[in-house]
């Protein structure tokens, strides 16, 4: 089972509806033992980074994504905001801590050239393989203003060129996470997620 | 590199889909959920649904309707019409809207506007800006008698920390005679915020002329997919021509 974490920000179903596009048992919940019980967690969202973390405190969803990730390994799959709270501090609207789990900072794009947010697809630059094989495009659906700047360049698994090299994904061990919207990407998007459930192991 | 979209636009009245001119005489143009069908077949970048009619008839939008539109969709979408409460975001995000598209509470309260983008994110709230010629002006066009500059509303907007701008002309509107490409470069001008440039397209030129003479990376468009045989994907092959970047 796959368990949608439902924090209150947001696009929830369109994952759900990719993920039954993709014949794969999912459940959108916020209670602790189904999350505990499930397989892997899929922790979507857009909106703001405080105000992400601060839902994910209110319910201490914090301490079970940290418990259950980070000391039990269990496969996480995060997207846009949710590959972005597990940075160890976000700036949306301020400065405040993210769940820690990658090492690294959520920082504002700044561009004097580029529009902000990038909004569209952009190609990314793969490094890591593993969950992109197959894939007939390389064009993604970003739609973000504030960007992973991660620490440590061995967790990077793909780049994208906005202005400057940005990071569009993330890996290490059970940790998978991207900065595009992998369930509004059409074709390469599904196809992505199907590469991701079936090959993630915990 | 960033690739330029195409966006077919679904108007909404309440009752089917219509397309306007000029933003009146409304001719019925289909069935939702079945268009939506074929532009996600089609492979489009990206749908925008409007409830043109809500915030007039002040009624919420047929949340039903939307999530079935919605369903059909692996792409993104932006929903609007009648969008004047936290709650109506919060129902749109919920059966999968990527994006809302605000107009008429955005002309009475920037209060409200911000307190969206500090809820959302940025990147969720998008502004319609339907702009009409004043002389060599722009003033935005409403129904609430309200007297309001373009370069103002934008200012506006931009303090806001929106995330995009749809900018219909309402001159061209329905009228397939081309983009007002002089009222894009306006607002490009007064913005770093995402544009998607609406109104006018009626055949390959009129494309072309707009991403030739404006700095738009967007465009939303609805007449020539209802009363021609072109397709997005006509579109892009026509821009890859002249060297624009595009998902094919």
């Amino acid at each position: 089972m796959i368990a949608i974490v439902d924090y209150g920000m947001g696009n929830v179903a369109s994952v759900q509806k990719a993920l039954n596009f993709l014949n794969l048992q999912s459940i959108i919940t916020n209670d602790h033992k189904l999350i505990a019980e499930s397989n892997y967690i899929v922790l979507p969202g857009v909106g703001s980074f405080k105000q992400g973390m601060a839902n994910l405190k209110e319910q201490k969803l914090d301490e079970l994504l940290t418990k259950l990730v980070i000391n039990e390994k269990k496969n996480f799959l995060g997207i846009c905001l949710g590959m972005q709270l597990i940075a160890e501090f976000g700036n949306e609207p301020e400065k405040c801590d993210g769940l820690g789990w990658i090492k690294g900072e959520v920082k504002k794009m700044e561009s004097n050239l580029l529009r902000i947010p990038q909004m569209g697809w952009n190609d990314i630059d793969i490094k890591n393989e593993t969950y992109f094989n197959g894939i007939l495009s390389r064009d993604f659906y970003f739609i973000h203003s504030y960007h992973f700047d991660v620490a440590n360049k061995n967790d990077v698994s793909s780049y994208v060129n906005y202005g400057d090299k940005l990071v569009s994904s993330i890996q290490r061990e059970n940790i998978f996470a991207t900065q595009f919207h992998p369930e509004k990407s059409q074709e390469s998007g599904l196809q992505l997620l199907r590469n991701y459930f079936l090959n993630a192991k915990s | 590199m960033l690739k330029v979209r195409i966006i077919p636009i679904l108007t909404f009245n309440g009752l089917g889909l219509v397309k306007t001119k000029k933003f009146s005489s409304p001719r019925m143009v289909g069935n939702a959920v079945q268009a939506a069908r074929v532009y996600n077949s089609r492979g489009v970048d990206e749908l925008i649904f409007l409830d043109i009619s809500a915030s007039q008839q002040n009624r919420k939008i047929n949340l039903k309707l939307v999530a079935d539109v919605i369903k059909e969709c692996y792409m993104p979408v932006g929903i609007g019409g009648g969008i004047s409460s936290i709650d109506d975001i919060n129902n749109l995000l919920k059966i999968g809207a990527d994006k809302v598209i605000i107009k008429t509470k955005a002309l009475i309260d920037k209060t409200f506007i911000k307190e969206c983008v500090s809820f959302f994110g940025s990147q969720c709230i998008s502004i319609s800006i339907d702009a009409i010629k004043n002389g060599d002006d722009y003033s935005i066009f409403n129904k609430l008698n309200l007297e309001l500059n373009l370069e103002d509303f934008i200012t506006d907007m931009n303090e806001c920390h929106v995330g995009e701008f749809v900018v219909t002309s309402v001159d061209c509107d329905g009228m397939m005679n081309g983009f007002d490409v002089n009222l894009i470069n306006r607002v490009a001008s007064k913005t770093n915020i995402p544009i998607i440039a609406v109104g006018g397209g009626g055949n390959m030129t009129h494309f072309n002329d707009l991403f030739l003479n404006s700095t738009t990376e967007a465009v939303g468009s609805a007449s020539i997919f209802h009363f021609t045989q072109y397709t997005p994907l006509d579109i892009k092959m026509e821009l890859q021509k002249i060297n624009k970047p595009v998902r094919l």
